[in-house]
C-alpha cells in the first residue's frame, strides 16, 4: 500500500511539474522514482534510471522555457516572482548558445498616453532584461523594444483584459 | 490614383515579413475621387446659442459634381456654432455654380444679412476653378463665413491626421492617413504591418513626421505630404518617439532612451546634430513647443506618477505645471499660448483637459467615455481633437474649448486614433 500510495505520489506530481510548478516537488519524485524501481530489480543486477530524456529536471526546464509572456501589475515593471523559474530557464538557452538571438517586447494596457506607455513598456521589458543577463545572457543577444498601447493581446477593456496587455514577451529570432 | 509600391526584405537565417509602404503619388492633391468620406462626423452636441443661418441650394447646382451649399452647410452646422436652416433666415449663404467647360467652374456667393437691410450683402465673391477644387472652394467659403460671424478664423480648409487599424484573423494592418476636416478625401501615407504612431505636422503642413515600427523597432521618419517622399531621421538604439516641430519648421524635439530611459532631446533636422535637453533616468516623453520656440512642455513621472513640466531651452530650467489629479500628460499649447490642453486622469477616468494658464483651472472638456487620449488642438484654437473608445471602437473625438460642442468621428475602413491637426494650410 505504502509503495502505491508513492507511486501515485511521483505521477500526480509528474502531472503537476508539465503544468509548471516549481521545482521543490523535483527530489522527491526521483525518490520515488527510485523507490519504484528498487522494488523490481532481481538481486544479481543493478539498479538503473529510467534513461536521461525523461529526467524530470530537464522536462521541466522545456516546459518552463516555454512559458515566455509575463505579465505585470498596473503601472509596474516589477517581474513577478512566479514568471522568475521561467526567465531563469530561457536565460539558461540563450546563455548555452552565445549565437542565438532574441527580442524582448514590453507592452501596456491602453489607457492612457500612448508614448507614455512607449516608456512604461521598455521598463518592463528591462526588468526582464535585467535577469537574463544576471543569469549570464550576453546583453547583445537580446534586443529590446516597446511597443507600449500599439499591439494589445486583448481587444476588450475590462480589468481582465487590461491584465493580459501588460506584458513582457520574449521573442526568439535565430536558434 | 493610389500606388503602392512593395518593398520586400529578407535578412540571412532571419524570416522577416513583407514590408508595404505605400506612398502616394501626389498627381494632384485636391483631386476628389467621388468623394466619400472615411471618417464620419456626427455632431452629438452643439452650443445653445448657436446663430442661426440658411444655405440656401446654389443655382445652376447640378451644372458640377459637388454640392457647394450642402458642403457648407455641413460645415458650419459640425462647427456647433451655427444652426443651419434651409429658409432665409437673418443670415443667409446664397451662391451660383456655372460649368465652363474643359471642367472648369465659376463660383459666385454672397453672404446676405438681413439686419442690414433687404438684401444687404456683407460678403460677395466670385472664383474660378477647376473641377478638382470645388470642395476646396466650398470650404474656403465657410472660412469667410465663419470667420465674419464668428470673428475668429475658420479651420474648415485644414487637414486632419491620423493612424487607421485594419484587423482580420490573419493579419493587422496600419495606414497613416491624411483626409480633410470633414473627413473626406482620405490619402493614406503609409501602409504598414506594424505600427505607426505620433503623426506630427510640420509647421507649413507640407511634411509629417511620426514612429513607424517597421523594422520592428521605434524609428522616426518624416514624410512630404506631397511628393510622398520620406526620410529616416532618427533610428538610434531604444525608444525613437514623440516627434514635434519647431514653429520654425527647422528642430524635431523627440524623445530617444539610448542613454538608458527615455529623454528629451532636439534635432537639427538639416545637421541631425542632437542637443539632449533632460538627463535623468526618469520617462520623460511628449516634448510639445511654446508658440515662441524657447520652452517645451513635455510629459515626465519625477514627481511619481506622469505630469506635465516644462523647460526652458537656453537655462534648461524646469518647471512643473500640472498639480491637478494624479495624470496628466501628452500637453500642447493653444496658438495664443494662454491654454495647455492635455490627458488628464482623475480616480481612473481618462479624459481631454484644458489648463488655463493664467488662472491655473483645469477643466475636463471630454466626457464620452473613461479612456480619450492624444489631444490635438486646431490651428484657431477652438476645437481639440483626440482618440477615445466607444462601444469598444476607437474613434477619433472633437470637442471645443469650452466643452459644449462634442462631435465623435468613426473611421469606416478600420478603427481610428492618434490623430494631429494641421495648421493652417496654403
Amino acid at each position: 500500500m505504502k509503495l502505491k500510495q508513492w507511486i501515485d505520489v511521483a505521477l500526480v506530481c509528474s502531472v503537476i511539474a508539465l503544468v509548471g510548478c516549481t521545482s521543490k516537488h523535483k527530489p522527491q519524485d526521483e525518490l520515488a522514482i527510485n523507490d519504484a524501481n528498487s522494488a523490481y530489480t532481481d538481486e544479481g543486477s543493478q539498479s538503473s534510471g529510467l534513461g536521461e530524456d525523461t529526467k524530470f529536471g530537464d522536462q521541466q526546464g522545456t516546459h518552463l522555457a516555454a512559458n515566455r509572456t509575463y505579465y505585470f501589475d498596473f503601472d509596474s515593471n516589477v517581474v513577478h516572482d512566479e514568471d522568475k523559474p521561467a526567465i531563469s530557464a530561457n536565460a539558461e538557452k540563450l546563455a548555452a548558445n552565445p549565437s542565438s538571438k532574441a527580442m524582448l517586447e514590453g507592452h501596456t494596457d491602453p489607457r492612457g498616453s500612448r508614448e507614455y506607455n512607449i516608456g512604461l513598456g521598455e521598463r518592463r521589458a528591462k526588468a526582464v532584461a535585467q535577469i537574463l543577463a544576471e543569469k549570464g545572457v550576453n546583453r547583445n543577444q537580446v534586443r529590446v523594444v516597446s511597443y507600449g498601447a500599439e499591439k494589445l493581446a486583448s481587444s476588450g477593456h475590462s480589468e481582465a483584459d487590461y491584465q493580459r496587455d501588460r506584458r513582457g514577451v520574449l521573442v526568439y529570432l535565430q536558434q | 490614383m493610389l500606388f503602392f509600391p512593395q518593398a520586400e526584405t529578407r535578412d540571412k537565417g532571419i524570416h522577416m515579413r513583407k514590408i508595404l509602404i505605400g506612398i502616394v503619388l501626389m498627381a494632384g492633391w485636391l483631386v476628389s475621387h467621388g468623394s466619400f468620406a472615411m471618417i464620419s462626423m456626427e455632431l452629438t452636441r452643439g452650443v445653445a446659442g448657436a446663430i442661426p443661418i440658411a444655405v440656401i441650394p446654389f443655382q445652376g447646382a447640378d451644372e458640377a459634381p459637388q454640392n457647394i451649399s450642402k458642403i457648407i452647410g455641413n460645415d458650419l452646422q459640425n462647427s456647433g456654432r451655427f444652426k443651419v436652416a434651409s429658409q432665409p433666415t437673418d443670415n443667409t449663404v446664397i451662391g451660383k455654380v456655372q460649368s465652363l467647360g474643359n471642367g472648369r467652374y465659376e463660383i459666385s456667393f454672397k453672404l446676405l444679412d438681413a439686419l442690414q437691410g433687404k438684401g444687404a450683402t456683407a460678403l460677395s465673391q466670385h472664383y474660378t476653378v477647376s473641377e478638382h477644387e470645388l470642395r476646396a472652394i466650398a470650404h474656403h467659403i465657410s472660412d469667410l463665413v465663419y470667420q465674419h460671424l464668428i470673428g475668429v478664423k475658420g479651420v474648415f480648409s485644414t487637414k486632419l491626421a491620423y493612424v487607421v487599424v485594419q484587423k482580420t484573423p490573419e493579419q493587422t494592418r496600419y495606414l497613416l492617413e491624411v483626409a480633410d476636416q470633414d473627413g473626406y478625401n482620405p490619402r493614406p501615407l503609409l501602409s504598414s504591418p506594424e505600427p505607426i504612431m505620433s503623426p506630427a505636422w510640420s509647421p507649413r503642413g507640407n511634411q509629417i513626421a511620426y514612429v513607424s515600427f517597421e523594422h520592428r523597432q521605434a524609428n522616426i521618419y518624416t514624410q512630404n505630404i506631397i511628393t510622398g517622399a520620406r526620410t529616416l531621421v532618427s533610428n538610434y538604439p531604444g525608444i525613437n518617439g514623440a516627434p514635434a516641430w519647431s514653429p520654425d519648421g527647422r528642430k524635431l524635439a523627440l524623445v530617444l532612451s539610448k542613454s538608458g530611459s527615455p529623454n528629451v532631446y532636439v534635432m537639427d533636422i538639416a545637421s541631425r546634430h542632437l542637443t539632449q535637453i533632460t538627463n535623468d533616468f526618469y520617462i520623460n516623453t511628449e516634448p510639445s513647443w511654446s508658440p515662441d520656440g524657447r520652452s517645451l512642455l513635455f510629459t515626465s513621472n519625477r514627481g511619481g506618477g506622469p505630469q506635465i513640466y516644462q523647460v526652458n531651452l537656453a537655462n534648461r530650467a524646469i518647471s512643473r505645471l500640472s498639480y491637478d489629479g494624479n495624470y496628466n500628460a501628452r500637453a500642447s499649447y493653444t496658438a495664443d499660448g494662454s491654454h495647455v490642453a492635455m490627458i488628464h486622469s482623475v480616480a481612473g477616468v481618462y479624459s481631454i483637459a484644458i489648463l488655463d494658464l493664467d488662472t491655473g483651472v483645469v477643466r475636463v472638456l471630454s466626457n464620452k467615455s473613461t479612456d480619450s487620449a492624444s489631444p490635438s488642438v486646431a490651428p484657431n484654437g477652438s476645437m481639440i481633437l483626440y482618440d477615445t473608445v466607444l462601444g469598444g471602437r476607437n474613434v477619433l473625438g472633437m470637442v471645443s474649448s469650452d466643452g459644449r460642442i462634442q462631435l465623435i468621428l468613426p473611421a469606416r475602413n478600420g478603427e481610428a486614433q492618434d490623430p494631429a491637426w494641421s495648421p493652417f494650410l496654403g
